[in-house]
């Protein structure tokens, strides 16, 4: 249904989107979900062509949406919108809400599509509100007139921007239940959303969106469950993180016990793991830097609190090899040091960088 | 890390508090140097302050260690922090360092 490729976007230097690609088959539903920023609702602006595109290919049913010959109004009018921020029109009645678009831009006789509207009041269990003004409503009622107008223009996919973000707690599940609704109908849907539960209940596909890319995407049970890339499993494990760059040996030890014995303190990380972080950081160091120079070391300790670990990670550029295995130490101390303090401890290339992991235990 | 010294009879007691790191050791070594004196044979190390050993302090002890075992001496460590205790332990430090709980008891047994 919808194919994109190599979508990106600009706004001046800020590139937003840097290359997209995704499809979207009918009777769908995609939760688009990640961290604040990294350009999902500008991806769900891009294909309604409400943000125009900077580079990229957007089809639906094989037509390309940014040739310049496309009739957009027509092509966007397949498309229905939900915003955050509900758009209704203040001075018209929530009936008139439904009606005005298809009456002025579909053409519907006013009879046939006031009898739509009540149907998707109904729908949405709000027709006894139909003459109501959008001022009357709660922030939950607001919302699912909105989705009613979206459904009055008989779109064939709807597009959701955060559509309960800017509701009181108690909203979010009257508007969350009317979109579920329309998913067991088999309307196409894709979601931006921090509704987690929510996603993961609905969707037939997630997207995660980081670094103005769909960095992983699978079924819910994949991304919720076994997220397969870095980034995935720290945002869905709610990871904390701190960063320290060391560059040399003389590295200031004290700078960064500092940041680790405030990380820990924030978080509530207990006294024994906040102390074998400590340790674990200074002793991999020492390793690292046993290597010959010049050093480029990521030092990364992460906190999970959904799953409450504690996790360090070193990623160093250098030949290949795990570096706790190739260096050349006087002792084992260090090595005791760090098999003692650890659960688990990981080993992967990346490029030119070799990343280790050490669970904190 | 704070170092003190202190003497009682012959024996040369030094006291550790705070940290042992890859920072602080090298200010150890000194310290003990100093207090190494031709006719200084017997040592306490009092730890029951130390917060904190990793590496690099495990390889500072065991030398001074060495040094006090080379001219016939004894060495006895007290007081070890749970912390202190832990790493002493996974090293294997607790099986050839002389360890007492309190400075007494190590000033007892040496006199």
């Amino acid at each position: 249904m919808i194919r994109v490729e190599h979508l990106s976007k600009r706004f001046g230097n800020l590139e937003v989107l840097k290359d997209i690609n995704a499809e979207i088959a009918q009777g769908e539903v995609i939760s688009i979900i990640g961290p604040s920023g990294t350009g999902k609702s500008t991806f769900l602006r891009c294909l309604n062509l409400l943000d125009q595109p900077s580079g990229g290919r957007i089809e639906i049913d094989g037509q390309d949406i940014l040739a310049p010959k496309a009739n957009v109004p027509a092509l966007r009018r397949r498309m229905g919108m939900v915003f955050q921020s509900f758009n209704l029109f203040a001075h018209l009645t929530v009936l008139e809400n439904l009606t005005i678009g298809p009456v002025r831009l579909l053409a519907k006789p006013p009879g046939e599509a006031m009898t739509k509207g009540l149907e998707l009041l109904r729908m949405v269990g709000l027709a006894e509100k139909a003459h109501s003004f959008p001022d009357e409503l709660s922030g939950g009622q607001k919302q699912r007139v909105a989705i009613a107008r979206c459904l009055s223009m008989d779109p064939e996919i709807i597009l959701f921007d955060e559509p309960t973000s800017a509701l009181d707690p108690t909203m979010v599940s009257e508007v969350l239940a009317v979109i579920r609704r329309l998913a067991r109908q088999g309307m196409t849907m894709a979601i931006v959303t921090h509704e987690m539960e929510f996603a993961r209940d609905v969707s037939t596909r997630v997207f995660y969106m980081d670094e103005g890319l769909i960095y992983e995407e699978g079924p819910p049970e994949q991304i919720f469950d076994h997220p397969q890339r870095q980034r995935t499993r720290d945002f869905i494990g709610k990871v904390r993180s701190l960063s320290y760059q060391v560059t040399s040996a003389d590295y200031d030890l004290y700078a960064l016990v500092g940041k680790i014995e405030g990380f820990c303190e924030k978080h509530l990380i207990p006294p024994r793991p906040a102390h074998g972080a400590q340790l674990l950081a200074e002793e991999a160091l020492g390793i690292l830097l046993s290597h010959p120079g010049p050093h480029d070391i990521h030092l990364t300790l992460a906190y999970s609190e959904k799953q409450r670990h504690l996790e360090l990670r070193l990623d160093s550029r250098g030949p290949p090899g795990n570096p706790l295995e190739t260096a050349d130490l006087p002792d084992d101390l260090a090595l005791a040091i760090i098999r003692n303090y650890t659960e688990d401890i990981g080993y992967e290339r990346v490029g030119e960088r070799n990343c280790l992991r050490l669970r904190v235990k | 890390m704070d170092i003190t010294h202190s003497q009682h009879g012959s024996i040369r007691i030094i006291a550790l508090k705070g940290r042992m790191d890859a920072v602080t050791a090298p200010l150890f070594d000194k310290a003990f140097a100093e207090a190494a004196t031709p006719d200084a044979a017997d040592f306490v190390i009092q730890l029951d302050g130390l917060e904190y050993i990793s590496s690099a302090g495990l390889r500072s002890i065991l030398m001074v260690a060495k040094q006090v075992k080379a001219k016939n001496g004894r060495l006895i460590l007290t007081g070890l922090t749970d912390e202190v205790r832990e790493v002493f332990h996974l090293s294997g430090f607790h099986t050839i360092l002389r360890i007492c709980d309190t400075k007494e008891a190590a000033l007892a047994e040496l006199a």
